[in-house]
């Protein structure tokens, strides 16, 4: 019951918003106290005006208005014809946004277990990676785009940057609060230094690596889509800045519709891999 | 050997004028002072004493985990080398230490396959240790999922696996509740009786002691030293529970009691 009146309030509330979206402008002239410029179209554009632009950018429709599949290989007409249509710019953001991630949390465990293990090493290059944090990531987008090129190799290592810290540190702390028991517990069944580190260091800094794998994904995508901005022949981020530069708000809103859909369906992956990779905590600690 | 007679015990573990201080806050404080004695091959010894008399500590000295400050261990005539544990000699955490994130067959199988024993023998080992245990039907399971006393004898079981000769053990049941803690007993003795290890076990519960062990050895309240060395000749097998309504247990009990009782006073004195 209660879940019904929850599903019920969400249902009214986003078309109570969506309404006020498309139809909001209206009354902009009667009620000006009302309505604040804000809800100007003309940056906000409006609910249908974004569905048709969605229907046009996403081969869907063509120009006219007329299903691309009612004609045979419309399609895929439609798709060669235009560089930068939804489809292929959401592939490239999506691949670069994986290898980004990928790179950077298997970069970032291995720097945090070497560091986090060597008291010696983290005692050397603690100030350098101290300093390099505080850079905000994102002011070196541009230099990158510069040594990089605006191919996908910028957008990967731009990235990488943003994930690269946050997994470091997390995996850090993590190989810094290995168990000592658990460590001698496998001394005394026989295991040797290296036996040690694979079967209880590593094992027991992945949970640690494993909780910061859903911000990691989300980094990632930004770090992908603000090289886009900056630099980019495809991808989300590149069809935002096209759009603005037209002056079309229905486009700049179509692609961040699909970055929140992108956003949403790669943390829920994430968050199940996790929960499948930490099933051995208790219930109670999952997601920390 | 033909200048040792075939009768004649052999000596597993020799500790002699051991002594540990430790450092806290710039002051010194001594821990074990001048500790000596001797165990036999297949003799289970209970290592007895108030908290904070440092039994523990000669037993971490043994398993090679803390170094001592002065005196000798020898396990099997050969030196302790402080962080070289001794390959056949076991030892028994009263912490959990379980790996979180390995299965109980994972767990109980640790040892042989960092020894490398082929899975097929590793399998059916673990799946019989599994069952003396009595942790039937929970071989998938993970630690977090196990109660106190489940846990406890997954420990046990991933110790005994590869069969120790030596067993080093710190208080294993201190942190299980009264029943669980007989449950264990009767376990332990029923798994020892077969296997005849020599066991070194720590404990402050002196009915944990009467049940176990051929041989008590009380320390003194900290510094702790050698107080005295009971002998418990109660026969064997022994049922833990039954044991206890016995007229010689209780004779035993209050004869340990009154010198254990003196080291407690003088603990809470100091």
């Amino acid at each position: 019951m209660r879940r019904l009146s929850t599903l019920l309030w969400q249902v009214a509330i986003a078309l109570a918003a969506l309404a006020i979206w498309e139809w909001g402008w209206t009354f902009h002239d009667r009620l000006p106290w009302l309505v604040p410029d804000l809800l100007d179209p003309y940056f906000i554009s409006r609910p249908s005006a974004i569905f048709q632009q969605f229907l046009t950018l996403g081969c869907l429709t063509t120009s006219d208005g007329s299903w691309t599949f009612a004609q045979p290989g419309g399609f895929a007409r439609c798709i060669g014809k235009s560089e930068n249509n939804l489809w292929i710019a959401t592939w490239f953001t999506l691949k670069n946004t994986l290898w980004g991630f990928l790179t950077g949390v298997s970069s970032g465990f291995l720097l945090g277990l070497l560091l986090g293990r060597s008291d010696r090493l983290s005692e050397i290059f603690f100030p350098f990676i101290t300093a390099f944090n505080s850079i905000p990531r994102i002011a070196l987008a541009p230099i990158i785009i510069l040594a990089f090129g605006i191919g996908d190799a910028s957008k990967i290592v731009t990235a990488w940057l943003v994930v690269v810290f946050l997994v470091f540190f997390n995996t850090f702390e993590g190989a810094r609060a290995v168990d000592r028991d658990h460590i001698n517990a496998a001394r005394l069944l026989g295991a040797s230094e290296w036996q040690v580190t694979r079967t209880v260091i590593v094992p027991s800094t992945m949970a640690w690596l494993f909780a910061s794998l859903s911000p990691a994904i989300s980094f990632s995508l930004i770090g992908v889509i603000v090289g886009e901005f900056i630099g980019a022949e495809h991808g989300i981020g590149r069809m935002i800045i096209e759009a603005e530069a037209r002056g079309e708000a229905a486009g700049m809103m179509v692609a961040v519709f699909v970055l929140m859909v992108a956003g949403v369906i790669l943390s829920a992956l994430v968050r199940r891999l996790q929960a499948y990779l930490l099933r051995w905590r208790p219930a109670h600690q999952l997601g920390g | 050997m033909p200048s040792t007679p075939p009768e004649a015990v052999r000596c597993r573990i020799e500790i002699d004028r051991l002594r540990k201080n430790f450092s806290a806050d710039g002051r010194e404080v001594v821990a074990v002072d001048d500790a000596s004695f001797r165990i036999n091959d297949g003799e289970f010894v209970a290592l007895l004493g108030p908290s904070g008399c440092g039994k523990s500590t000669i037993l971490n000295m043994v398993a090679t985990l803390i170094a001592p400050s002065g005196g000798a261990i020898k396990v099997d005539g050969a030196p302790a080398v402080f962080g070289k544990p001794v390959r056949h000699v076991g030892y028994v955490f009263q912490k959990d230490t379980l790996f979180p994130w390995r299965t109980v067959e994972d767990n109980v199988g640790y040892a042989l396959e960092i020894a490398g024993v082929p899975a097929g023998e590793r399998r059916s080992r673990v799946a019989e240790a599994i069952r003396q245990a009595g942790l039937d039907g929970f071989a998938h399971f993970y630690p977090a999922s196990l109660s106190g006393g489940m846990r406890q004898r997954v420990s046990l079981m991933r110790t005994l696996i590869s069969r120790p000769e030596i067993l080093l053990m710190d208080e294993p049941f201190g942190a299980l509740d009264t029943h669980t803690k007989l449950d264990m007993h009767s376990v332990l003795l029923s798994l020892w009786e077969r296997q005849r290890q020599t066991v070194l076990f720590v404990t402050h519960d002196l009915g944990e002691a009467l049940t176990l062990a051929d041989r008590i050895i009380l320390l003194s309240a900290r510094p702790g030293r050698v107080k005295q060395d009971f002998r418990i000749d109660f026969p064997r097998p022994r049922d833990a529970v039954a044991l206890r309504e016995t007229r010689r247990y209780a004779e035993l009990f209050s004869h340990v009691w009154h010198s254990l009782g003196e080291e407690f006073a003088k603990g809470h004195s100091a």
